[in-house]
């Protein structure tokens, strides 16, 4: 007869396993469900990620300029520490220099929108995983809601997916569950653009007649209610007919470097209905 | 009791230090994927309750924090869990190359997960994408894999011998 820590055992290896089926099959009914949860999370990991990046790149940079000068003479020492001291200045300087390129930069795009726009940081990003999302250090308390358009320099960056008070999740435009309504800018040819993880972008729906040349420019169509019309989005980096289908099978190339991904914006706006 | 109390605090630091750390180090090229090395540890050493809620936990934190698909890294957590689990009652040998080979295996057997997922779900065929950097991450999750057991195995000691000292334990 089994005893009674084995039924115990087995009980909760069951209760475990509905449950995970049950939170699996809960997002594709009502996502919502869980968000409580994930907020909580989500909280709580953007500020210990921005700690232990901040700290990370510190030590990095420690490395980078005193453990490599230590076993030098003594008499060259105050030298070499004037020069590290100077060298680790410049590198700040160099470093403020570049963030304020890049926020001049996002600058001119929002000075592009006439909508409003939310600047935020990137504090955590998984490069390699399969699923392409990054997190930042902005959330509902500075407007941000669920589906709102992410801009990155130069083009789209994606979606916001999840959004907490401080930390939001962003669904890159790489993703393969990420779908985008895209024109062409030249000839006004409509399709979808879906990610395609690490191969880049996929513009789907494009009939074998339209003329897609590489090197086209795809931007936002505006028709889905979530990217306002004629955001930058990539540039077509090749186009194949095949002899069989309707379809054209166009790759995109992002406009943005989605690995570099540092400072973002938020478009604030309100989803139209007619998604 | 204080083992399910930490449990979610560890767990959101070793997650924290594998989607930050880890990606720096590595130039976001690839990954090392420790919590679910963590997952096969706690199926070899760890008991069946402490491991599962261990599973669940890493794997719910990871749907948070980096998942698309709310849910499937709970469930691929628990499942590989509940395998480690049933190999290591079945086994009894487990040398470091039984150690690389089989974490090999669970690392490969989690992205085939995620191409059956997209497959039966979305009808979307992520097979060669993930193929790209499937085998490099089985690979490397393999290599580090006994350094990583060791680790664990010396933290769970440390974490015992505190806990059986603790005079108010909870």
């Amino acid at each position: 007869m089994a005893s009674p820590k084995k039924h115990y055992t087995v009980i909760v290896v069951v209760v475990f396993v509905i449950i995970s089926l049950t939170i699996f099959s809960l997002n594709f009914k009502s996502p919502e469900r869980m968000s409580f949860f994930r907020k909580i999370v989500l909280e709580a990991v953007v500020p210990l990620e921005g700690a232990v990046d901040s700290a990370f790149s510190s030590v990095t940079g420690v490395w980078k300029r005193y453990v490599l000068l230590v076993g030098l003479e003594r008499k060259n020492r105050d030298l070499e520490t004037k020069i590290a001291s100077l060298t680790r200045d410049a590198s700040n300087y160099r470093e403020m220099s570049l963030d304020c390129a890049r926020l001049r930069k996002l600058m001119n795009i929002k000075n592009d929108f006439k909508l409003p726009t939310v600047a935020a940081r990137v504090v955590g990003k998984n490069r390699s995983s399969v699923f392409k999302t990054v997190l930042i250090n902005k959330g509902t308390a500075d407007g941000i809601k669920t589906g709102f358009p992410v801009m990155g320099m130069g083009g789209v960056a994606g979606r916001i997916m999840e959004t907490s008070r401080n930390a939001s999740k962003i669904l890159l435009l790489v993703d393969y569950n990420s779908n985008i309504d895209v024109l062409i800018q030249r000839n006004r040819c409509q399709g979808v653009l879906r990610g395609c993880g690490s191969f880049g972008c996929e513009l789907k729906y494009v009939q074998r007649s339209e003329d897609v040349k590489t090197g086209d420019v795809v931007v936002s169509s505006g028709l889905a209610g979530v990217f306002p019309r004629g955001l930058l989005i990539g540039k077509v980096a090749a186009v194949e007919k095949e002899e069989a289908g309707l379809f054209q099978k166009i790759t995109v190339h992002p406009a943005i470097n989605i690995t570099r991904l540092e400072e973002v914006l938020v478009i604030l706006e309100e989803k139209e209905d007619n998604e | 009791m204080i083992y399910y109390l930490l449990l979610p605090v560890f767990s959101l630091l070793l997650l924290t230090i594998q989607v930050t750390v880890f990606d720096v180090l590595s130039f976001g090229k690839t990954g090392l994927e420790i919590s679910l090395i963590l997952v096969i540890y706690a199926g070899f050493y760890l008991s069946i309750i402490r491991g599962i809620a261990l599973s669940f936990v890493l794997g719910f934190f990871l749907d948070c924090i980096t998942g698309v698909i709310p849910g499937f890294f709970v469930l691929s957590y628990v499942l590989i869990f509940l395998i480690s689990k049933g190999v290591s009652l079945k086994v009894y040998a487990r040398g470091v190359v039984f150690t690389i080979g089989f974490t090999f295996v669970c690392v490969l057997f989690e992205k085939f997960l995620i191409i059956l997922m997209y497959r039966g779900l979305y009808g979307i065929n992520v097979f060669y994408d993930i193929l790209s950097i499937s085998l490099l991450h089985a690979v490397i999750a393999g290599i580090f894999a006994p350094a990583f057991f060791a680790l664990f195995h010396r933290l769970e000691v440390l974490f015992n011998v505190w806990e059986a000292r603790s005079p108010d334990r909870l």
